[in-house]
């Protein structure tokens, strides 16, 4: 079949371009979504202007230095932000290890499938075999040996499908409201185990709160490390925990604490499930910044010692106060923000 | 895949059988389980501790009752029930627009700079704490809402308030989630249209929009369940008044509001008032279950895969 290029007689002549129409329905539209921005941006500067405005006469170094106390003019915020120290001490002491462990499992150890383990198994048994014949392995250690490679058949079994429960578990467990990990605390922690209501049933139930989303962040700083990594060392002998543990986790740990971090942040502006755990701070005894004795220490900590203040019925008094304890609780989140934003373009590497 | 494809070892020696490192992996493994645990201990002690409660109080009594009045025994949740709803639905009001039209804005007009100062401001208003915005509703929202002659000037707690405030706290998380549906649009699709002589506005609403309107609904589910649990805003602005009603001006009290208040008043444990709370809590657990159950299952029905 013949093709001819069209010439320029078989294509009409072109009009002149039309100059651009003014349409007023795009423009409309324009205005609508950008002002649909600017109404949340100018939301959030009406927020901070009457906070400021409202609390930057209280705020002083007596307000920080001061205890709490049922008189306006003297009560200051001590109690406060020593209890929010230990409270995030004993949070991060107990979701940090917990959530590295568990995003580490999920996304290195669970993916495996069943005919991978299978594989994994059976390469095990031939190692054994090999070695027993060797004379290598005699008595109490062929046993454990065979009593680890029996357990690890059964785990090709049952593994992946516990595994994708567990995902979708996690997915769930951070999508619940953060007062029902409260109700978990009260009950657990101070009813069941008889914990009093301290910091540390408070650390305890900030630090449940926060495992799913430490977990969540870790596991995505995890996958961001090239599997190249940790196929080059596995194909250099070594095994997959070795590769994992002086390949993966080094790469991704700035990820890692970044995620860890972004979690605090939401920790400590925590209140209602330290209300339901602790109810309001009715102690006055400063809190010693020594997590090992929070156990016996009231419960105070910044969000709550505001939420106490807020709930007063003489606003005019107590409402500065309540201010000035906000701004110091929104600095504190500001900073923790760009120490995250700081780690992650410092530390994170492009591969 | 089948496991013919995995070749064996042949003649090397196979790897050496660790077993410390089957037990570091196992340790590794039960820190996952914990997760898993936390769900079973939420479900148990729920219905554990307000086991009680179910025996003393009849189930239809609990959820037809349009009264809740613990001094008189009087448990019934649809005040409550109807106050969260009220509010989520009030915060939606104020949020899926302003989230979904910054959403356009910022994935369709804005230029990358500008995208990459205002993202962190919106996540700074998401991370804001519950209780800054409960200070905001009552010192400022509230006084302006009387100003504007919404809500009597003698009147302190509204639902309207709070549902302002609680739009505000899902502003990004409506505006983050929908512009990540709306850059997952292919620009392909969006250049075939402007190939067509189509303008940006309806590139905007009539390709994008429409193809991403799986991601944009999930969004506006996923905030209508943070809105139902949200707490302290609520318990601040809204009032402590159990109030049958749909009325936003109104003072209402939410799920979430009586249980900070029976906590505050140090309810002993197996008291029904204390058993209440655990009861009251579960009706909140399983309805935002439910909500994100949804929500997942809306993004796999229809969501489509563009290559």
């Amino acid at each position: 079949m013949a093709t001819s290029t069209p010439t320029s007689a078989d294509i009409p002549a072109a009009r002149p371009l039309a100059r651009k129409r003014a349409r007023p329905g795009d423009q409309i539209f324009h205005a609508a979504v950008f002002s649909a921005l600017l109404i949340a941006l100018a939301a959030l500067v009406w927020l901070l202007i009457s906070v400021v405005a409202k609390g930057a006469t209280a705020l002083d170094w007596d307000f920080l230095s001061s205890q709490t106390s049922s008189r306006a003019s003297r009560a200051g915020f001590l109690n406060a932000l020593k209890g929010s120290v230990v409270l995030m001490i004993i949070t991060i002491a107990v979701a940090v290890p917990l959530g590295f462990a568990a995003a580490t499992y999920l996304e290195k150890f669970a993916p495996l499938s069943r005919d991978e383990l299978r594989v994994i198994t059976r390469r095990r048994r031939r190692a054994l075999e090999l070695r027993r014949a060797a004379g290598e392995l005699t008595g109490p250690r062929l046993l454990a040996s065979r009593l680890g490679i029996a357990l690890s058949a059964v785990w090709a079994r049952i593994g992946p499908p516990l595994n994708t429960f567990v995902e979708i578990n996690l997915s769930n467990l951070a999508a619940v409201p953060s007062i029902i990990y409260g109700l978990l605390g009260l009950a657990l922690f101070v009813q069941i185990m008889g914990i009093s209501k301290s910091l540390l049933a408070g650390g305890l139930t900030l630090a449940i709160l926060v495992l799913p989303i430490i977990i969540i962040a870790s596991r995505e700083a995890i996958r961001a490390v090239p599997r190249s990594i940790e196929q080059g060392a596995m194909a250099l002998g070594a095994s997959r925990w070795q590769a994992v543990r002086s390949h993966v986790l080094p790469a991704a740990l700035p990820g890692m604490l970044t995620g860890t971090i972004l979690a605090m942040s939401r920790a400590i502006g925590e209140t209602a499930p330290l209300v339901v755990v602790g109810g309001v701070a009715f102690g006055t005894a400063v809190p010693s910044i020594n997590p090992l004795n929070a156990a016996n220490e009231d419960l105070f900590a910044m969000p709550l010692q505001i939420y106490t203040w807020v709930d007063q019925p003489q606003e005019d008094t107590w409402g500065p106060l309540a201010a000035a304890g906000i701004i110091v609780l929104l600095v504190t989140l500001v900073v923790m923000n760009l120490l995250a934003i700081w780690l992650r373009n410092r530390f994170t590497r492009r591969w | 895949m089948t496991t013919q494809q995995l070749p064996e070892p042949a003649g090397l020696r196979a790897r050496r059988f660790r077993p410390a490192e089957q037990g570091v992996v196992l340790l590794l493994g039960a820190a996952a389980t914990i997760s898993v645990l936390i769900t079973v201990g939420i479900v148990f002690t729920l219905i554990e501790e307000g086991s009680g409660f179910w025996g003393s109080v009849s189930l239809v009594d609990f959820f037809t009752g349009t009264e809740w009045f613990p001094v008189d025994r009087v448990y019934g949740v649809l005040p409550l029930l109807s106050a969260s709803v009220l509010i989520a639905v009030l915060a939606a009001l104020v949020a899926v627009p302003i989230g979904i039209g910054s959403a356009i804005y910022l994935s369709e007009y804005a230029d990358e700079r500008t995208r990459r100062v205002v993202k962190p401001i919106l996540e700074l208003l998401a991370g804001m704490p519950t209780i800054v915005l409960g200070f905001f509703a009552l010192e400022s929202v509230t006084p302006a809402l009387q100003g504007a002659g919404i809500i009597p000037s003698d009147q302190l707690f509204n639902a309207l308030a709070a549902g302002i405030v609680v739009g505000l706290l899902i502003v990004p998380l409506i505006a983050s989630l929908s512009e990540d549906a709306f850059r997952a649009v292919p620009a392909a699709m969006r250049e075939g249209a402007y190939g067509l002589g189509a303008t940006k506005r309806v590139v905007a609403t009539r390709i994008v929009f429409p193809a991403a309107l799986s991601g944009v609904m999930a969004s506006i589910v996923l905030a209508l369940s943070r809105a139902i649990g949200e707490t302290m805003a609520v318990t601040l602005a809204a009032g402590t008044q159990p109030n049958f009603t749909a009325d936003p001006t109104e003072p209402v009290q939410t799920i979430t509001a009586v249980i900070v208040a029976v906590s505050k008043g140090e309810a002993t444990r197996g008291s029904e008032l204390y058993q209440s709370i655990f009861a009251i809590g579960l009706v909140l657990f399983v309805v935002t279950m439910l909500i994100n159950i949804a929500a997942t299952a809306l993004v796999r029905r229809f969501r489509t895969v563009y290559h």
